[in-house]
């Protein structure tokens, strides 16, 4: 059984503010990731790839379709339930750090481990490894994650997303805004995620990574999967 | 031809004695004075009547004693501990003059013993009655101005604004610092004050052979207590009942130290406060053993044992957590909760919400403020509620506080009779009640949630001691760990609420509403009105307590900043109606109705 399942995923937006318009983002998804896949989504901007990243963790709530978990469908769960499968069963990476205002990277990265079933002390010894792996500079470990840089923020969310992986992990450009020397141990990271069976739903704009990394390439235009193959047939033709 | 008043002349010569009260005045007083004997400790209103002495002179022990004194009695009066002063003296006299009754100064010949001050030395017999000449009835009066809220307090037993007074006593001084009117606990139901005798004389009065009557004339108050009554005196667990005490102070005359003791004169000597007694002590004509047995000498101050002590002596009550029931998992649950102010209830809903664009009922005129609200919230969830001014999302939560009565609905808590029982249906007491231990508020203004004239320890003293806490120390450990969590200074416990800045006393408001650890915290926009840095630190302090404790949290707010922070989850109100529901990132990134979309797009700029 696949990890995660999109079946006919629809989504667009009702902007009451601007006269009513809708517009339109996911056309009928379906899309299957198995355990220790690393599914890298690809296509022009507008094509819907953050769209289904977003509908998969519900910060979309899809118009029609099926998302399931396992066994679980998510698209119905109620929101109690989805809070709680949040972070606990899948995670979500995106480009920017959602962390609550005033706390630092270990304190951050910790309370992620935490929410995944670790005991405190643990914990910190989780995030204080993953951090590391992420070469972000123990110094900065305790300061307020609003003075960091964007490469130091980007380190920290990705930390937190990765630390103790959950069954899931939906990353939105995770590495977009690192230097080269930083991006290689955040791409070693990612790969390495594979190694502990976890699926992978990505979304990267550029080419090397997903090469790298990607076990399969989606290839999305105007709301629809237009292709799928390997990294090696697909990515030539983008 | 004889007259009438002439016939009725003549047979009052023999059947009425002159007297001050009529005997209408006397059966009320007395059907009164039955009444306070029945429910011992309460305080029974009567209609006071005009004496011959002004009031504050013993009015209302007059009024008692001329109402249950008979011609075969024997009255003693006393004042001051003093039977030949003016007051005692005259009042006397006229007992005697207008009732017929012998007087004396024996007390052991007394059959009733009108007092101010003191309880004669002399041990008070089974027969006895003991009328207290009262000057302030109420116990509560220091610690609460309005009458209906003290009559509330006793209708509830509701003392905890007393113990808060020992307690700030206790901080201030280092002991309890108040003498006469002593407050006691009669028979484990009602407070009351026993003015006005000294601590000496508090003890006299547990499980008395005597009938102890007290009679406040200008307040027109009439409590009692019966023999063999329980009357504790309000005191700490492990800070005990002191009674006074003049170290190496004894009677010039009598030269005993085992009585109530005054100053004779300016040359710093003591003399018996009981003139009868010392007289009777000088002529040997008193039982001295007897006497030692009764004086309180045990409870003479022990500065060993005074506030010394850091450990805990009592356990701290311990609330059981209810044992979630199977299927239901939410610690509060709302079901179609409604408010309407004016006339109609249900009907006037019609016409009104977001649709109509209006609150206001167009056939009743009545404004629709809340309607068919509905959530739960589970344990260690966070619950947000936003919504414009006038959205009625404070008004549904003063519904499920208490502060309003719903028009519709049903509010259940899983910690109250595992969620069977509508709060709604309780009396007011009740919901009072739960709002100790079950479920805490955090208001706006602190000044809603917190006695500000009260020390920061002092006002979580009051929310401990009323769910039962009776340890000072295990009271103040307590606070000083809440204090500590909410950051706010230990240096500054002891200080009044009202010297702290506005995010300290919102500290302090929720160091309180947590002290009972309560199942559900119910937070009506905890950071507005605080200044943008300082509100930022209080809700990093709620953010942090509300993620390590397995608390349900409602958070009321206007602001999407708050909500964001706090909640997992979220209602959108507005003119009334949740008119949006779901996760809070989902709201914040993908809104569906308008006015959502109108309030994110608002909160963006």
């Amino acid at each position: 059984m696949p990890v995660l399942s999109i079946r006919a995923l629809r989504k667009s937006f009702t902007l009451h503010t601007i006269d009513g318009r809708t517009v339109a983002s996911l056309h009928g998804v379906d899309l299957d990731v198995e355990e220790a896949e690393h599914v890298a989504l690809a296509g022009p901007s507008g094509a819907g790839k953050s769209s289904l990243l977003r509908c998969v963790h519900r910060t979309y709530l899809p118009d029609s379709g099926s998302v399931r978990l396992g066994d679980t469908e998510l698209t119905s769960l109620p929101d109690r339930a989805m809070a709680r499968l949040r972070g606990r069963e899948f995670g979500y990476v995106s480009q920017f750090l959602s962390a609550p205002p005033r706390t630092g990277p270990l304190d951050v990265v910790a309370a992620s481990a935490r929410r995944r079933g670790l005991d405190p002390s643990e914990a910190r010894d989780a995030a204080a490894d993953s951090l590391r792996r992420l070469n972000l500079d123990e110094t900065l470990w305790d300061v307020d994650c609003s003075v960091l840089s964007g490469g130091e923020r980007q380190r920290v969310n990705l930390a937190a997303g990765t630390v103790r992986p959950p069954r899931l992990l939906l990353l939105d450009e995770p590495v977009s805004a690192l230097d080269p020397a930083n991006r290689e141990a955040a791409l070693d990271l990612i790969e390495a995620l594979r190694e502990h069976g976890v699926a992978v739903l990505a979304v990267f704009h550029d080419l090397d990574a997903m090469r790298r990394l990607a076990t399969r390439v989606v290839l999305m235009r105007d709301g629809l999967i237009a292709d799928q193959g390997a990294p090696a047939d697909l990515l030539e033709t983008v | 031809m004889t007259s009438t008043l002439d016939a009725l002349a003549a047979t009052a010569e023999d059947t009425l004695t002159l007297g001050i009260l009529d005997e209408g005045a006397k059966r009320e007083i007395r059907r009164a004075t039955l009444t306070a004997v029945c429910v011992p400790g309460y305080q029974v209103p009567f209609g006071s009547r005009e004496m011959p002495v002004a009031r504050g002179w013993g009015s209302g022990g007059l009024q008692i004693t001329l109402a249950v004194i008979g011609a075969d009695d024997t009255v003693k009066v006393i004042d001051q501990g003093d039977d030949a002063g003016v007051n005692a003296t005259n009042l006397r006299r006229m007992i005697a003059s207008t009732t017929g009754c012998a007087d004396t100064a024996d007390t052991r010949e007394a059959t009733i013993v009108q007092t101010r001050h003191r309880v004669p030395e002399e041990h008070l017999a089974d027969g006895q009655v003991l009328v207290l000449q009262v000057p302030v009835p109420e116990p509560l009066r220091g610690v609460q101005k309005s009458v209906v809220e003290c009559a509330r307090m006793h209708a509830e037993g509701d003392y905890s604004a007393m113990w808060v007074s020992l307690y700030e006593d206790l901080v201030r001084n280092g002991m309890i610092t108040r003498t006469t009117g002593y407050p006691v606990l009669v028979d484990g139901r009602y407070v009351l004050a026993t003015t006005p005798i000294p601590r000496w004389d508090v003890p006299r009065l547990h499980d008395s052979e005597h009938l102890s009557l007290f009679g406040a004339g200008r307040e027109k108050r009439i409590y009692a207590i019966p023999p063999h009554t329980d009357v504790r005196p309000l005191t700490f667990d492990d800070v005990p009942f002191e009674v006074e005490y003049t170290p190496g102070a004894a009677c010039v005359l009598c030269g005993h130290d085992d009585v109530f003791l005054v100053a004779a004169g300016t040359s710093g000597a003591y003399a018996c406060s009981d003139t009868e007694w010392c007289a009777r002590v000088r002529e040997a004509d008193a039982d001295l053993t007897a006497h030692r047995d009764r004086a309180p000498l045990h409870l003479l101050p022990d500065p060993a044992t005074r506030l010394t002590g850091t450990t805990t002596t009592t356990p701290r009550p311990q609330r059981a957590r209810p044992a979630p029931t199977p299927g239901q998992d939410w610690a509060l649950r709302v079901d179609g909760l409604g408010k309407v102010f004016g006339a109609g209830g249900a009907d006037a809903v019609p016409g009104t919400g977001p649709e109509s664009g209006s609150a206001i009922s167009p056939t009743t005129g009545a404004i629709v403020a809340a309607w068919d609200v509905s959530f739960d919230v589970a344990p260690g969830e966070a619950l947000g509620v936003i919504g414009e001014s006038g959205s009625g999302k404070s008004t549904a939560l003063a519904c499920v506080i208490g502060d309003e009565q719903a028009t519709a609905g049903t509010v259940r808590l899983a910690a109250l009779d595992e969620g069977r029982t509508d709060l709604l249906t309780l009396p007011p007491e009740a919901r009072r009640r739960l709002r100790i231990d079950s479920m805490a508020v955090v208001h706006q203004n602190p000044a809603a949630g917190l006695d500000l004239r009260v020390s920061a320890g002092g006002n979580i003293a009051e929310r401990l001691t009323a769910a039962g806490w009776r340890s000072y120390h295990g009271i103040r450990e307590r606070a000083a760990e809440l204090l500590d969590r909410v950051e706010v200074p230990l240096s500054r416990m002891d200080d009044p609420v009202r010297t702290f800045s506005g995010g300290m006393r919102q500290r302090v408001q929720i160091a309180k509403a947590l002290a009972t650890e309560p199942p559900v915290l119910l937070l009506d926009e905890p950071t507005t009105g605080l200044d943008a840095s300082v509100a930022a630190g209080v809700l990093d302090l709620l953010r942090g307590l509300l993620s390590e404790r397995d608390i349900a949290a409602v958070v009321v707010s206007h602001d999407f900043a708050v909500i964001e922070a706090l909640t997992d989850r979220t209602l959108v109100m507005q003119l009334g109606r949740v008119v949006e529901r779901g996760l809070t990132d989902q709201l914040f990134h993908d809104p569906h109705h308008p006015y959502t979309q109108r309030l994110v797009a608002a909160a963006r700029r």
